[in-house]
């Protein structure tokens, strides 16, 4: 299905960062600030450090069954029946988290930028667009996503500009917060980092398949860096208080720039490089729920039933959530635990093991 | 609103069908129909104002314990 398509390292690194990062830089600054107060950046570098190791269980599955995905491998691990029933879970996953990816996409846009519109009308404008994108194939997506690239550079230099604002003394006292509650705002970074699963339904398309564990230790380390300078720069500008109770704090924190009351109203800038990450990572893991689909039925083409899965996702991103409120609840208590301990390390680490008995077996 | 939903299944229905049908992708056409449905089944019930059930809430309600753990 994915035979002819071809991308090479850096997209890969390119578009594992862009899988994790928009939606995290919405909301994840300010649940983990409400956890673990002014050492959620402990939290974050502690994410990181587990995220790496997650993503060398999902490099290892890849590298050894080297031209095939998630679902294929799985399969052949677990054989017909239990191969199709993890299947048939990490489907719905997909397709489950690419609606809470859509929805809260349309959140931001309807809070923050517009609210005046419909959250309806954004739901189904970024499905039509991912879809779109989908239906082009993988290698579009990847180059594509080489614009959100050009994009980083200039939201890095806003980033940099807003760090004006800063008061080192608001990170002050260090190590004040109880290590449970530390250890408690690691989850939900993670949940996010765990993310990196999702690639391995594109392993074929990589060009060496001896390079993932270097891409993805690369990937994770830039989104755990991008992690740290998001919590970092609230909690600098804005402290633990204020940070948490604000529903997207670093988009507060560029709206805030002022300079020489010349350079006003950057918070656009950073809005469009979002709302092109989120087409992406909606593309994203669209595309690898298509991909399961197809592989669930044996089809010979994923291109025709790209449609009749957006029409789910939109229908489901409507359904699953009263409100923001609601979602931010979910994301923040349930979710870490739902997609971390079933679908992010459960079924690649079972995955592992039964590979690793039955490569002792063979061997003995 | 109901109106618009059911141009829109019209319009991918167009959109997608005769091309499987002149290629006879019958295996593919047999699972867009099913998704299809599973689409309708889940969106033309919420435009109508019909009550569905919420899958969040199930899951929600099975990793209650776990979550009651971090507040």
């Amino acid at each position: 299905m994915l035979e002819k398509e071809i991308i090479d390292d850096k997209q890969a690194v390119l578009l594992i960062i862009n899988m994790i990062l928009p939606t995290a830089l919405l909301s994840l600054p300010a649940i983990t600030i409400s956890i673990a107060k002014r050492d959620a950046w402990i939290s974050a570098v502690l994410a990181t450090g587990v995220g790496l190791m997650f993503g060398r269980l999902v490099s290892s599955l890849v590298m050894n069954f080297p031209g095939k995905t998630f679902f294929e491998f799985s399969e052949e691990i677990l054989g017909r029946f239990f191969g199709k029933i993890v299947g048939i879970f990490f489907i719905w996953w997909l397709i489950h988290s690419c609606s809470e990816i859509v929805r809260e996409y349309g959140e931001f846009l309807s809070t923050a930028i517009m609210p005046d519109t419909p959250i309806t009308v954004f739901l189904v404008v970024s499905a039509i667009i991912s879809a779109y994108a989908v239906k082009s194939g993988f290698e579009v997506l990847a180059r594509f996503n080489l614009l959100f690239a050009v994009l980083m550079g200039v939201f890095v230099l806003v980033f940099a500009i807003s760090f004006l604002n800063v008061k080192f003394t608001r990170l002050l006292p260090m190590f004040d917060t109880a290590m449970t509650d530390i250890l408690k705002g690691t989850l939900v970074p993670l949940s996010w980092m765990g993310e990196v699963v999702v690639f391995s339904a594109f392993s074929p398309v990589l060009k060496n398949c001896r390079s993932v564990v270097r891409i993805t230790d690369m990937s994770i380390l830039l989104v755990g860096l991008h992690f740290f300078i998001g919590i970092v720069g609230v909690l600098m500008i804005f402290g633990p208080e204020v940070g948490s109770a604000m529903m997207y704090p670093v988009f507060n924190q560029v709206r805030m720039i002022s300079l020489a009351s010349f350079i006003e109203r950057l918070d656009y800038i950073i809005f469009m490089s979002w709302v092109i990450g989120g087409f992406i990572k909606i593309g994203i893991f669209y595309f690898a729920a298509v991909i399961g689909v197809s592989w669930m039925f044996g089809l010979s083409d994923y291109r025709p039933i790209v449609f009749p899965v957006g029409i789910i996702i939109v229908a489901l991103s409507v359904l699953i959530h009263e409100g923001i409120v609601n979602q931010l609840d979910f994301l923040m208590n349930t979710w870490p635990f739902y997609s971390i301990i079933i679908f992010e390390t459960g079924i690649p680490l079972l995955l592992w093991l039964v590979s690793q008995i039955k490569n002792r077996r063979h061997s003995a | 609103m109901i109106l618009l939903l059911l141009l829109l299944f019209a319009g991918v229905i167009l959109m997608e069908v005769p091309g499987m049908v002149k290629n006879k992708m019958w295996r593919e056409l047999a699972v867009f129909f099913i998704f299809l449905v599973i689409g309708m089944g889940l969106s033309i019930p919420q435009v109508l104002g019909v009550k569905i059930p919420n899958p969040t809430k199930a899951i929600e309600a099975i990793f209650k314990p776990l979550s009651d753990l971090i507040k």
